[in-house]
């Protein structure tokens, strides 16, 4: 087993994370989010990301709003609500919490 | 030349050649039933269909409109698998659920082998004649080369037979064409996730050695095997021919023991030669039979009628194939049945001379016939250099097909 298969499942978890992270920024359009992603570890395709992009929305932590591109099709841009914005808090300070963790257990 | 297929996706149209349509139908189909348990399924199945369009949209131009197969795998390879956590959790909740690979991310990168549909399809890469062999090996799983041997042994034990067979499924078994039924026909499960890993698993297999390496190897090894039941196979035949001559000329053999009915009466040199003459003939006449049984059945798969007789209204297509093979069963069986009868003025010592004799007039007749329908019946030249054509052709539109590929 390789260390990428190891880690599969913590990197799975930390996608949703990642993508509010991105999304706390500016607000993006899914392709941005793939952008960013890409050439990462977290690289992802769309088959993942439009499912997790709809529950983060039905979970009130991010909302949308069609915006006019200047070629093509309207486009759902990205940004984090209120509640993104405390969910994306508590989720910053969990992630110090384990990486000084790792690092107080390590050498 | 293509035919084109015109999908709308998320509300525009796009142009797909036919062989890109099952592919798109089985990404999007695979996405639907993903995020079966999804309250937001349809407002993302839309997401997902305008990121396709996108993804579309850049192979397109004003001079090139319509989107080749490669380019569809290509979109849905850079889609992934529709992963949703929803429709995961409701599989993982039932015991014993379906696979829960089936809903996890790409960056797992992880495909667990589904249990997937398989099919007989002839398969015509790497076919020597039809791709019967081919289609039978990837169904089995099993080497092609084994297939192969397997199918030369049994012509020789069965006289022949088996190559009817392989006739009737070259006529039957369907052509593997697009990749969805080359995945069946391998019994391979189709999406783009799978499509991926085995991409990965086939260079992975590159790396440690060059295919045609091992192929020759496990030639080598096919070829020795061969050699070595041939050898054995030849030693006991000469075991059994100086046993014979021995006991024919004198003091009781000790190998074989002599027969306990009476002692065949030795046979005239004569009779021999009315044995070979008798079943050359007849022979023949099979020969004339079998090849115009095949063009009754060629005429009948090309035209719907045999030799221009149209089949009665109530009579359905493989009722009337049936009825063909029956009817040659019943025609050639007294010949075959005086063939037999030709082998007993010889001893039992004789017969595998004569069973010889037989095999190598048949096959001569076989090659002849061929050559010369090869060279001067122009039908017969088109009959074996389309044949894939005129299989998709008569065979395209007809109820026969669903049912000839459950086979």
């Amino acid at each position: 087993m390789d260390i990428d298969q190891k880690f599969s499942p913590i990197r799975k978890g930390l996608l949703e994370f990642l993508v509010l992270k991105i999304v706390s920024g500016t607000t993006v359009y899914v392709a941005d989010i793939l952008k960013r992603l890409s050439g990462t570890e977290f690289a992802t395709q769309e088959g993942t990301l439009y499912p997790l992009l709809s529950r983060l929305r039905r979970e009130g932590l991010v909302d949308y709003e069609w915006q006019e591109s200047g070629a093509g099709p309207p486009r759902k841009y990205y940004r984090l609500t209120a509640a993104g914005q405390s969910e994306l808090a508590e989720l910053d300070e969990y992630w110090a919490r384990i990486n000084k963790t790792v690092a107080a257990l390590g050498i | 030349m293509q035919r084109v297929i015109t999908v709308s996706l998320n509300g525009n149209a796009y142009q797909l050649e036919d062989d890109a349509y099952p592919a798109l139908t089985t990404y999007l189909d695979e996405s639907l039933r993903a995020l079966a348990a999804n309250p937001d399924q349809a407002e993302i199945m839309a997401d997902l269909e305008q990121a396709i369009a996108d993804k579309c949209a850049r192979y397109l131009n004003p001079h090139k409109t319509v989107l080749a197969r490669a380019e569809i795998d290509q979109v849905i390879a850079e889609m992934g698998p529709v992963a949703d956590e929803a429709s995961e959790r409701a599989a993982r909740a039932t015991p014993g659920g379906s696979s829960p690979a089936a809903g996890e991310p790409t960056i797992t990168g992880a495909a667990a082998p589904e249990a997937a549909p398989r099919r007989l399809y002839q398969i015509s890469e790497g076919a020597i004649v039809s791709g019967v062999c081919n289609g039978i090996a990837a169904y089995f799983k099993v080497d092609v080369t084994l297939v192969r041997v397997i199918f030369v042994v049994l012509l020789f034990l069965t006289g022949g037979v088996v190559l009817l067979a392989y006739l009737v499924l070259m006529f039957v078994v369907p052509y593997a064409s697009t990749s969805e039924e080359h995945a069946e026909a391998r019994g391979l499960p189709f999406n783009a996730r799978a499509l991926v890993e085995r991409a990965k698993q086939k260079y992975s297999e590159f790396r440690k050695g060059p295919d045609w390496q091992r192929s020759r190897a496990e030639w080598r090894k096919e070829w020795r095997r061969a050699r070595a039941e041939w050898r054995l196979e030849w030693r006991r035949a000469r075991a059994e021919w100086r046993a014979h001559r021995r006991y024919q000329r004198g003091p009781a053999p000790p190998f074989p023991p002599p027969p306990a009915g009476p002692v065949p009466a030795p046979v005239p040199y004569a009779a021999h030669i009315v044995t070979g003459t008798v079943l050359a003939v007849l022979g023949l006449v099979l020969a004339l039979f079998t090849i115009g049984w095949l063009l009754a059945l060629a005429s009948l798969v090309m035209t719907g009628a045999v030799f221009g007789w149209p089949l009665p209204h109530d009579v359905p297509f493989w009722v009337a194939i049936v009825a063909l093979i029956v009817l040659y069963n019943l025609v050639v069986w007294p010949i075959k049945a005086a063939r037999r009868a030709a082998y007993y003025p010889g001893s039992a010592y004789h017969a595998p001379w004569i069973a010889a004799w037989d095999s190598i007039v048949g096959l001569a007749i076989l090659a002849a016939v061929l050559w010369y329908a090869y060279g001067h019946v122009p039908e017969v030249r088109d009959f074996f250099d389309h044949l894939r054509h005129l299989w998709a052709h008569s065979f395209g539109a007809t109820p026969l097909d669903s049912a000839s590929r459950q086979l």
